[in-house]
C-alpha cells in the first residue's frame, strides 16, 4: 500500500516537472530571432534525443552487467531501457520530422541526424524483436546483451559516418568545441531544465517497466512450477 | 597459441569441406547477385553523366551486400542440422579459435561472393567506361567485407535460436552495417572520379571502415564464446 502511493506520487511528480519545463519552453522562454515561434519544438526534440541516445549508453552498461555478473534482473534492465530508448527515439523523428517541414520544406530529409535516428530507432526494434523471440533463460540473457553491446559500440561509428556523409542539420548550439555556446542563456536554462527533467522522466519509465517485467518473469515462473 | 592455431585450421577445414558438399550454398549468392545487378541494369538503362561512377559503386555494394546477408545468415545452418554445434559447445574448444575459425570461412565466402560481383557490374556496364576492377577499389571493398563479415558471425550466432530470423537478421544487419555501406560508396567514389589514394583516405572513409572492422573483430572475439558456451 504504502509503494502504491509513492509510485502514484512520483508518477504525478514527474507529469508535474514535465508539464512546468514544457509551459517554460514553450510559453515563457523568449521567442528565437530567425525561426520565430516554430523553434521553440526543441524542447521536446532535443532532450528526447539527448534521452535516445543516452539510453543506448544505458544499454551498454545493463548489457556488460548482464555478461559479467549473469544476473537476469540486468537482462531485463537492458530490455526495459531499450524499450524506452525506443519510444523517445520515435518521439524525436517525430518531433524532427514536424520541425523539419517549416524550416527545411519537407517532412523528410536524408540528413545526418534523423538518418542517424532512423538507424538507433531500427536497432532498437531489432534487439526487442529479438529479445521477445528467444525462449527465456540466460542464454537468451547473453545473446540480448551481446547485441546492446554491438548496439552501442556501433553507434558512433554510424553517427560519424552519416554526419561525414551529409547534413543539414544544424551544428551543436549548447556546448561547441571549446565550450563556447551560441544560445541564449534563458534558452539555454529552459532547454537544460528540459533535458534533466526528460532524463529523469527517462530513468522512471525505465524503472517501472522493469518492475512490469520483473512481476511478468516472477509469475511465468510461478505458472511453470504449478504445471503437473 | 599452438592449440588455437591447430582448432582454428580445424574448424576452416571443417567448414570448407561443408561449403563443398553443397555448393548451392555459396551458388546461390552469386546467382542472387547476377540476378540483382541484372535488374539494376534493367531498371536503370543506360548509366551517363556525372554520377556514372557513384551510381555503379552504389548499386555494386547494395548487390554484395544483400548476396553476403544471404550467405552470412545461414553459414550456422549445416553445422546445427549435423548437430555438429552442440558437440563443439560441450568440446574442450577455445571461443576465440572456433569464431577465427568461422570468420575465415566467411571471409573466403564472402570473397567468393564480392570479387564477382565487382567483376560483374564493371562487364555489364563496360559502355559506361568506369571499372571497379582496380586494386584500391577492391582493397576497399575487401576491408568493407572484414568488418562485415565479423558482425555477420556474431549475428548469426545471435539470430541462430530464434524463430524468426528470416525477419531479424536483415533488420539487424543492414542498420549495423550502414556505416560500412556509406564508407564502402564513399571511399570507391574518391577513387574512381576524385583519384584520391588509399593513403589520404585513411584519414577518412577507408579509417572509418578500418575503425568499424576492428572493433567488429574485437567484440567478436570477446563475445563469440559467451554466446556459444554450454550453460
Amino acid at each position: 500500500m504504502e509503494s502504491e502511493k509513492l509510485h502514484v506520487g512520483m508518477s504525478l511528480l514527474m507529469i508535474g516537472l514535465v508539464a512546468l519545463t514544457w509551459t517554460w519552453g514553450l510559453k515563457w522562454a523568449p521567442t528565437e530571432l530567425h525561426m520565430g515561434e516554430v523553434y521553440r519544438i526543441i524542447y521536446v526534440h532535443v532532450p528526447a534525443a539527448f534521452t535516445a541516445f543516452f539510453s543506448a549508453f544505458i544499454l551498454l552498461i545493463a548489457s556488460i552487467v548482464t555478461l559479467i555478473k549473469k544476473e537476469s534482473s540486468a537482462g531485463l534492465w537492458g530490455r526495459s531501457v531499450a524499450e524506452v530508448g525506443l519510444i523517445f527515439t520515435v518521439l524525436t523523428l517525430a518531433t524532427g520530422s514536424i520541425w523539419g517541414r517549416p524550416t527545411w520544406g519537407v517532412w523528410w530529409e536524408w540528413d545526418a541526424r534523423l538518418t542517424t535516428t532512423l538507424i538507433l530507432a531500427l536497432l532498437y526494434c531489432g534487439y526487442l524483436i529479438l529479445y521477445s523471440s528467444l525462449a527465456a533463460g540466460p542464454q537468451r540473457n547473453k545473446i540480448a546483451a551481446t547485441l546492446g553491446i554491438i548496439i552501442a559500440a556501433d553507434v558512433p561509428i554510424i553517427y560519424k559516418s552519416v554526419t561525414w556523409w551529409r547534413t543539414l542539420h544544424q551544428p551543436p548550439t549548447l556546448i561547441r568545441p571549446g565550450g563556447e555556446s551560441t544560445i541564449d542563456p534563458e534558452m539555454r536554462i529552459a532547454l537544460v531544465s528540459c533535458m534533466v527533467v526528460m532524463i529523469i522522466v527517462g530513468a522512471f519509465l525505465t524503472y517501472q517497466r522493469y518492475r512490469n517485467l520483473a512481476l511478468a518473469e516472477e509469475l511465468e515462473k510461478l505458472s511453470y512450477e504449478q504445471t503437473p | 597459441m599452438k592449440l588455437l592455431f591447430s582448432q582454428t585450421m580445424t574448424i576452416v577445414r571443417h567448414g570448407f569441406k561443408i561449403e563443398w558438399a553443397n555448393p548451392e550454398r555459396w551458388l546461390s549468392p552469386i546467382l542472387f547477385a547476377i540476378t540483382m545487378l541484372i535488374l539494376f541494369s534493367f531498371s536503370v538503362g543506360t548509366i551517363e553523366g556525372p554520377d556514372t561512377a557513384k551510381l555503379l559503386v552504389a548499386e555494386t555494394y547494395l548487390t554484395a551486400f544483400f548476396s553476403l546477408q544471404i550467405s552470412f545468415a545461414r553459414f550456422l545452418e549445416p553445422d546445427q542440422q549435423d548437430g555438429v554445434f552442440s558437440l563443439l559447445r560441450t568440446y574442450p574448444l577455445s571461443g576465440s579459435a572456433w569464431y577465427l575459425g568461422k570468420y575465415i570461412t566467411v571471409m573466403i565466402m564472402g570473397l567468393l561472393i564480392l570479387i564477382p560481383t565487382i567483376f560483374l557490374t564493371s562487364f555489364l556496364h563496360a559502355k559506361s567506361g568506369v571499372s571497379l576492377m582496380s586494386i584500391p577499389v577492391i582493397t576497399v571493398a575487401v576491408t568493407a567485407l572484414s568488418g562485415m563479415a565479423a558482425l555477420g558471425v556474431l549475428l548469426s550466432t545471435m539470430t541462430m535460436g530464434s524463430g524468426s530470423k528470416q525477419i531479424l537478421y536483415p533488420l539487424l544487419y543492414f542498420p549495423l552495417t550502414a556505416p560500412v555501406l556509406i564508407s564502402a560508396v564513399e571511399a570507391s567514389k574518391s577513387i574512381l572520379v576524385d583519384n584520391v589514394n588509399l593513403q589520404s583516405l585513411m584519414s577518412s572513409w577507408l579509417g572509418l571502415l578500418l575503425i568499424f572492422g576492428v572493433m567488429s573483430f574485437t567484440l567478436g572475439i570477446l563475445l563469440f564464446g559467451e554466446l556459444v558456451k554450454a550453460e
